[in-house]
């Protein structure tokens, strides 16, 4: 091989993923599951902690629970998060018993915030989400 | 892979070991799980005493060692995860560090390794910290 007709293509950095969950549990498998398939991945146990990381750290997808502590409305929290980094993309995790924003609505009004994963989820149907959402790893 | 991380990786113990890190403050955590698992380590995080109970009790998670700070908000502080460790746990080794001098005396009773970690510590330390415990718990 003629060493001119090697491209050498750049490495991708694998994405960081900011999993904001109080429940330990949950967010200790989801992220586990998330290393596994090769995301860096942060974890937050509230809002707090989610918006001094994301003050502190570039994360390129936020995957977020409605039902914090201490937040009366979540899909406002997950609002506020998501606006933090412009270009972070927003996967929200829901319970069923999450009051809808919207009256007479099916679920909380997410606007375009981004897809929604109901709780209780296997941790496998989060990382298919993130994957697509991230176009991770791409074409290759 | 970077050369440093070539060799940083290589220090870890094998076969995987894997680290629950108890601490309320979400950057010093960040900083220091993103460390041990540049090292080689599987990292679990809990943001207090009362979170590395529900992980450690959790089928799905198996923990060596847990780092955990002293000083926690909650019921629990450090200490007192220590000591339901040693009662419910005795397999799993444990270090604690602490920003006050005041605890060294009530650690060193507490941790196989000897006194705590003392705040700021170096990460490296935390490293040398667990493979002496692993070494250690190998040769008993």
């Amino acid at each position: 091989m003629n060493a001119g007709s090697v491209t050498a293509l750049p490495r991708r950095t694998p994405p960081a993923i900011l999993v904001v969950e109080s429940d330990a549990r949950v967010r200790c498998l989801v992220s586990d599951e998330l290393r596994g398939s090769g995301f860096k991945v942060l974890e937050a146990g509230s809002a707090e902690e989610a918006l001094m990381v994301l003050d502190s750290v570039r994360v390129e997808l936020l995957f977020v629970a409605l039902d914090l502590p201490g937040s009366d409305d979540g899909t406002e929290t997950a609002r506020l998060l998501g606006a933090r980094q412009k270009a972070m993309r927003i996967i929200i995790a829901s319970a069923e018993e999450d009051r809808p924003a919207a009256p007479g609505s099916d679920g909380p009004d997410l606007g375009d915030l981004g897809p929604l994963v109901r709780k209780p989820y296997h941790a496998s149907q989060v990382v298919g989400l993130v994957m697509r959402s991230l176009n991770w790893p791409g074409p290759g | 892979m970077s050369t440093l991380s070539t060799n940083i990786t290589a220090e870890a113990d094998s076969p995987l070991q894997t680290v629950l890190v108890v601490e309320d403050e979400v950057l010093i955590r960040l900083v220091i799980a993103d460390y041990l698992r540049e090292c080689g380590y599987r990292v679990h995080e809990a943001v207090s005493a009362e979170e590395a109970l529900v992980i450690l009790q959790s089928p799905e998670v198996s923990v060596d060692v847990v780092f955990s700070d002293v000083e926690m908000p909650g019921s629990m502080d450090g200490f007192g995860l220590a000591r339901w460790i040693r009662a419910n746990k005795p397999g799993t080794q444990v270090i604690l560090t602490s920003g006050a001098e005041r605890s060294a005396d009530i650690a060193a009773t507490l941790c196989e390794a000897g006194p705590l970690l003392k705040k700021p510590y170096p990460s490296q330390d935390v490293v040398d910290r667990i493979r002496q415990l692993t070494a250690k718990a190998r040769r008993a």
